[in-house]
């Protein structure tokens, strides 16, 4: 009965992604609850040619541009916030080995609103009148830009406003806090654009970094903003945003993001932060590993932790999701 | 890092860009900042004379004041540790601010121009030209702050004054300002009302009420007319009762070193 979903990373990436499809992620936080860790797996099976989604490029998108994985993205937010410019990212663009289009942090909801909806467009209220609406580095020719954000207008009042296009993303690979073996998922802080997306979104794999007994969902089924019934796969990860943070659970890593995103900025130093951390463990074990588990400890001991401790009751150890998931398996 | 000296009667440039664009800010208002030194302005017009404002961060914290000093983003564990209610991005850039409801946004800029529009997605060598091409050097792009320029009843803009960041016309409109000047807006139906103010290391620029060109509103104690107007990219004019800003009194300062704990506007300047 228990219908188990949990199947492993590689697997999940090898099964629900392929070169050239519509990726999106990274759509919490600018700098945290980033589905991370599948990204560094598409680097590691090789995906090519990415149409990146991501309402915050966040550390992924500045690693999966920076090792030329993606080559089209759409984005609100490009940048790592305090941390500075995303230099992977940068270098991407400023080559036009990427093209980034550029949307704002709410046009971003509100095209994955009208995808989840399947709207023909949304209209636009803001974005208008800027170069967001004129210029389009997809079509960099069409000067203004007539394809990007179309002027169309209000039936109503006969005003002119915007037309946005909406998102479907063949993809969506989400980082939550907590998930049942199902999929039923809660998010600790903002939720940001997971919400519209997890509905958006063709199929949803969910990156937890803890899984949870169901009694938990049933506890809180207010806070299970994506239900199982919407998605295809789970992968139990622990500290899949890392080195950015996960509220609740742990802060982000100063000293792994300045040494990351300097890394990025060169092509040699890509390939050596790819050879250290992407292809430098085997497992979510060996993972950890590699991070280091004192300075795991210390991440965790966060100030948010107290936002934890309602569902820690539930939180299911190693073992027994590792037991889980072979009976998901063998089912 | 040495600890702020809160005895310090000194301040920084910054430490008085944050306090000018604190003042800006009421009490009881619905306000956004953005991350970095908005955010810092912001929080500390709350500990010091807005203990009502109502902060939210555009990804939906609201209720929270940071702990540890300046937070990494604006929904980090430094904000996440006090939040009242955590929702979405839908929600705060939509719901409360491109809706029209929400009353001051504080926004950062690359570079800003004569009318108050501003560029954070890149720099370009000379003009883009009639086809779009990727900008020598890319910066973060519009994040939230197209939505705030659009849809909060005013915004603060805050930016280090110097010559290349202020331009005759920025070369691309990340966020708008009074785009052409004069009532350019009212064909786009903003709810919001533009920008009302330009805070700067050295002074603070206001639209004309008419044509809307910023001119120079005031002018901070170590700074002047003269340097403002040489540090600006275009032929600044000055308003006829420009006068000079009130230095921070000691209970501002001390109450923007509480927020900024960890010094983030005393490193430089």
């Amino acid at each position: 009965m228990t219908h188990s979903k949990l199947i492993p990373l590689a697997e999940a990436v090898r099964r629900y992604t392929w070169d050239g499809m519509q990726y999106a992620s990274g759509a919490a936080l600018p700098i945290g609850s980033d589905a991370i860790v599948f990204g560094r797996e598409l680097l590691r099976q090789g995906r090519r040619d990415l149409h990146a989604v991501f309402h915050c490029s966040s550390q992924q998108l500045n690693l999966l541009a920076g090792a030329g994985a993606a080559t089209k993205a759409e984005c609100g937010f490009s940048a790592l916030e305090v941390f500075g410019f995303a230099n992977g990212l940068r270098r991407a663009v400023e080559s036009g080995a990427m093209a980034l289009e550029d949307y704002s942090n709410l046009a971003m909801p509100l095209r994955y609103l009208g995808g989840a909806l399947n709207w023909p467009f949304v209209p636009a209220t803001t974005n208008i009148g800027s170069d967001i609406q004129h210029r389009s580095a997809f079509a960099p020719h069409d000067t203004p830009a007539r394809t990007k954000i179309p002027t169309v207008t209000d039936p109503f009042s006969g005003r002119e406003i915007g037309a946005y296009s909406v998102l479907q993303p063949d993809l969506a690979a989400i980082h939550v806090t907590l998930a049942d073996i199902r999929g039923n998922s809660i998010m600790l802080g903002t939720e940001w654009s997971r919400f519209e997306l997890s509905r958006a979104a063709k199929k949803v794999v969910i990156i937890a970094d803890a899984i949870v007994d169901s009694g938990c969902i049933r506890q809180f089924p207010n806070l299970v903003r994506i239900p199982d019934i919407i998605v295809e796969a789970v992968v139990h990860w622990p500290y899949a945003a890392w080195p950015q943070s996960s509220p609740g659970m742990y802060d982000v890593d100063e000293e792994h993001m300045h040494l990351m995103n300097k890394a990025l900025a060169t092509r040699e130093g890509t390939d050596r932060y790819v050879a250290d951390f992407v292809e430098g463990y085997d497992d979510p074990d060996s993972y950890l590993d590699l991070i280091g588990r004192d300075r795991l400890a210390t991440l965790a001991k966060t100030e948010t932790a107290f936002l934890l401790d309602p569902y820690r009751q539930w939180i299911l150890s190693p073992d027994q999701v590792a037991g889980l998931s072979a009976r998901g398996v063998a089912a | 890092m040495s600890a702020p000296d809160f005895t310090r009667p000194d301040f920084t440039r910054q430490e008085m860009m944050a306090i000018a664009t604190g003042r800006e800010i009421r009490d009881g208002e619905l306000a956004i900042f953005g991350v970095g030194l908005s955010m810092l302005a912001g929080y500390f017009a709350q500990a010091h004379h807005a203990p009502n404002v109502r902060a939210m961060t555009e990804g939906g914290v609201y209720g929270a004041t940071p702990v540890g000093g300046l937070p990494w983003g604006i929904e980090c564990n430094r904000l996440s540790v006090n939040a009242t209610s955590f929702t979405s991005a839908l929600d705060a850039l939509g719901f409360l601010v491109a809706s029209g409801r929400c009353d001051v946004g504080i926004i950062g800029a690359a570079q800003v121009d004569r009318f108050g529009n501003v560029n954070t997605t890149g720099i370009w060598d000379g003009e883009i030209g009639e086809s779009y091409r990727p900008p020598k050097t890319r910066l973060p792009g519009a994040g939230g702050a197209n939505d705030i320029a659009c849809g909060a009843k005013r915004t603060v803009i805050m930016v280090t004054h110097e010559p290349k960041r202020f331009a005759e016309k920025v070369t691309y409109i990340s966020s708008p300002g009074y785009l052409e000047g004069a009532n350019a807006r009212e064909r786009y139906g903003f709810p919001g009302g533009g920008p009302a103010a330009i805070v700067t290391t050295l002074g603070i620029l206001r639209p004309h009420v008419e044509t809307k060109e910023f001119q120079l509103d005031s002018w901070f104690s170590f700074s002047s007319v003269e340097e403002i107007r040489a540090n600006t990219g275009w032929d600044l004019k000055v308003a006829p009762d420009a006068h000079v800003v009130p230095e921070p009194t000691q209970a501002e300062l001390a109450a923007l070193r509480r927020v900024d704990q960890t010094g983030a506007l005393r490193k430089k300047g």
